[in-house]
């Protein structure tokens, strides 16, 4: 489930760009779970039109999935098929990362790559037509052979894929209880291995062989789509084909198409490596930054997830091959590649046969995790504590009081004090131990509290997140005047305001994409 | 006749034998002192012990202190209690908290002195082990005690922690080269990352990071991002 700031930075984001009935959609789908139509209306209290109408908005912009499952009927009913939709969290707040994308793009792509990439991330979903159309409509339109080029080259990258089915059919599951309404009891079953929504965005997903193929679309592609689609349509009950689905297909457009839309997991990957690399160049060494690029460089293609906890192995000599390529890795010999594989935590092999290494990217993400929440330690409660929670940190286990008092050089009564405090706001786990000797002792002993208190982290990060977009807007508001005023009159005073304005945004939004950063770190890396 | 008188005259003579001329309970609080040896003993337990009276162990205590036998230690366990310990003996590390104690006090002075002579060992030397440390503040010869190979390695864990230096493992390259590869030792860096003590993370740089208020902040509530204090504050630095 998602945190409730984390819900309200969505909300405004979706309210910042879609209007408040799609935030108030939102809203319910996120802090409710799956819900269908007639729920939405019922909990929001908007009117079905405008419900349908946000259900199209949302599903166009890739923040929701339909899905349909069977519902438990009574005894001697026929099984009904109900449609429900889930808000996809993960997708909302990547809007405010759409700036990174587009860097991204630009740099490896250049700039005709970028302009289409634009129209995907403003439009959500986009048939290669509509592209054409729209490239067409630009001032310096190129060739349709030129922007079906430009458009394999994003495909190539992984820029973008296949959109997902409309609305998978997910059969209802032998071990699991069909879901019916989220509730209390739905809310265990969400603990499961896969929740209903994990099951339905699986089945929803483009097959792997035709995510990023482009050439056969008008064949095979639409066919078997089409297949899913009269399948699913067929086990609709009839009121919801009558009238929903009808509403809902002609909404996501041509079907004969194939939709494309922005691949977000190949751009929070690319993110994932760059925090990384950013990482050890910052910790250890420029050197190892180099090695690790490499190695990312060579083995971002056989990466299935996100969260990759290693990276694949690779030989010696096909990391020295891509090393020399890079930026400072020309004077890079075996010997400098080896030591920089140490640092990287890797282990040299002591028979020389079949040297292959791997790195723990896992690792490096849990320590840049790690540095994120200790300067926060910092920065609320001074350097002994500080001190206390990164010897917490490092260790993993339970200490004694008097044992963190002796390794961090802090008095005994501080040391309580601190773990005392600590332990009040969460951040700390404490045990007590009392032994039975002559005299009876209490020992007190410490832990770091990991998973709440990163939960907790991620939160209030949320919440940051969300202050720094207010406040970005509220001083806009302030200075409505001035940004009405052309420039030749902004002087004197003015003027002054009108400086101060643009320093205070980009102090507000390099803190609120440095801020995404870390938002990244804890919640998608 | 000539042996009872032996006896008797022994059994008179005994209190005056006492080379300290001590009488029996000031002697069974001794005992029970002298049997803590370094560790010390707390008033109460005294009285436990020996089974005398509060008045008398009281009295007796302070003429072995007035005949300098016992002396009062601090126990860095129980500030608050009152701990007793031969003269012959010097409080354990247990009871004094090692040499990083004066009093019962951590010796904060000393601990930053040792952490500044470190770093500077570690800085000359880009990258030092622990033994080099070691050798070379035995050189210097700055403390009143033999300073041991885990008195260095308090200090220098300390200052990890404190993201002064870095534990790193030799990779046997570089500054390297002297030390076998595998050995722990000790990095100084530059960077301004690390010379800064710590990376200030991208939460804690802004001031929602160390807000205590969080909790109590909403968009429109009494705290709220548009009437913060701290982010006015923060915003018109520099202006």
């Amino acid at each position: 489930m998602v945190s409730q700031y984390g819900i309200k930075l969505a909300t405004y984001l979706i309210s910042f760009s879609y209007g408040d009935f799609c935030s108030k959609v939102c809203e319910c789908l996120l802090s409710r779970g799956s819900l269908t139509l007639a729920q939405i209306i019922r909990f929001t209290e908007l009117s079905r039109e405008n419900v349908i109408n946000c259900l199209r908005v949302l599903i166009h912009q890739n923040c929701v999935q339909a899905f349909s499952i069977q519902q438990e009927v009574a005894f001697g009913e026929a099984p009904k098929i109900v449609t429900q939709y889930t808000a996809l969290f993960d997708n909302m707040i990547h809007k405010m990362r759409f700036p990174k994308f587009m860097q991204i793009v630009s740099k490896e792509l250049g700039e005709d790559c970028l302009g289409i990439f634009e129209g995907l991330l403003q439009h959500g979903r986009l048939s290669l037509n509509q592209i054409i159309d729209r490239n067409k409509q630009t001032p310096d339109n190129s060739d349709v052979h030129v922007v079906r080029e430009t458009f394999s080259r994003l495909l190539n990258a992984r820029f973008v894929e296949r959109c997902p089915a409309p609305e998978p059919f997910l059969a209802p599951h032998e071990e699991e209880t069909p879901a019916k309404k989220r509730g209390t009891k739905s809310a265990k079953i969400a603990e499961a291995p896969k929740t209903i929504e994990q099951r339905a965005l699986a089945a929803a997903a483009p097959m792997e062989s035709i995510r990023f193929l482009m050439e056969i679309d008008t064949l095979t592609g639409t066919s078997e789509e089409k297949g899913m689609e009269s399948q699913n349509i067929a086990m609709l009950d009839e009121k919801w084909k009558q009238d929903f689905s009808d509403a809902e297909l002609s909404a996501s457009g041509k079907k004969k198409e194939i939709l494309w839309r922005v691949n977000f997991e190949e751009f929070m990957r690319r993110l994932r490596h760059k925090a990384c690399m950013e990482y050890v160049i910052a910790r250890l060494s420029d050197q190892s930054g180099i090695v690790l690029s490499a190695i990312l460089e060579l083995t971002r293609s056989s990466e299935t997830r996100l969260k990759t906890d290693k990276s694949a192995s690779l030989s010696i000599n096909d990391i020295y091959d891509e090393v020399i390529k890079k930026d400072g890795g020309l004077g890079m010999d075996f010997e400098r590649i080896r030591a920089s594989l140490v640092q990287l935590g890797c282990q040299i092999p002591t028979t020389g046969i079949d040297e292959t290494y791997s790195i723990d990217l896992k690792n490096i993400v849990e320590l840049a995790q790690n540095e994120e929440v200790e300067s926060v330690v910092l920065k609320r409660y001074g350097r002994e504590a500080y001190r206390i929670f990164r010897l917490l940190s490092k260790s993993g286990r339970l200490l004694e009081t008097d044992k963190i008092s002796d390794t961090t050089f802090v008095e005994k009564k501080d040391t309580l004090k601190i773990l005392y405090k600590l332990w009040k706001d969460g951040y700390l786990h404490m045990e007590k131990v009392s032994v039975n000797g002559p005299k009876q002792t209490l020992f007190l002993l410490w832990e770091m509290n990991k998973e709440p208190l990163w939960l907790r982290v991620l939160d209030e990060m949320y919440h940051a997140a969300l202050n720094l977009r207010l406040r970005i807007t509220y001083e806009l508001d302030q200075e409505k005047e001035i940004l009405q005023l052309p420039k030749e009159k902004l002087i004197g005073e003015l003027e002054k305001r009108y400086k101060r304005l643009g320093k205070v945004r980009i102090i507000l939004e390099t803190s609120l994409m440095n801020l995404d950063d870390a938002l990244m770190l804890f919640r998608d890396f | 006749m000539s042996r009872s008188l032996e006896t008797s005259s022994l059994k008179r003579k005994r209190p005056e034998v006492d080379p300290l001329g001590l009488v029996d309970a000031e002697r069974a609080i001794l005992n029970a002192i002298k049997n803590k040896k370094d560790l010390g003993i707390w008033v109460r337990d005294i009285k436990q012990e020996t089974k005398l009276t509060d008045h008398v162990v009281n009295k007796s205590l302070k003429s072995l202190l007035a005949r300098k036998l016992i002396k009062e230690v601090v126990n860095i366990q129980y500030k608050g209690k009152k701990h007793y310990m031969a003269v012959e003996f010097e409080p354990s590390k247990e009871v004094s908290g090692g040499v990083w104690y004066v009093d019962g006090n951590l010796d904060k002075e000393l601990v930053n002195v040792m952490k500044q002579l470190c770093l500077r060992c570690i800085r000359v030397q880009k990258v030092a082990t622990l033994e080099r440390v070691h050798e070379h503040l035995k050189k210097q010869q700055v403390v009143n005690f033999e300073i041991s190979s885990q008195h260095v390695s308090d200090i220098l864990n300390s200052m990890v922690l404190d993201n002064e230096i870095i534990e790193v493992k030799s990779t046997g390259l570089g500054a390297y080269y002297s030390i076998p590869i595998g050995t722990v030792c000790y990095r100084f860096d530059s960077s301004p990352a690390v010379a800064k003590g710590s990376k200030l993370g991208a939460f804690a740089s802004i001031p929602c990071g160390a807000c205590p208020r969080i909790s109590l902040c909403t968009p429109d509530g009494v705290i709220s991002p548009s009437t913060c204090v701290y982010y006015t504050k923060w915003l018109n630095i520099d202006f």
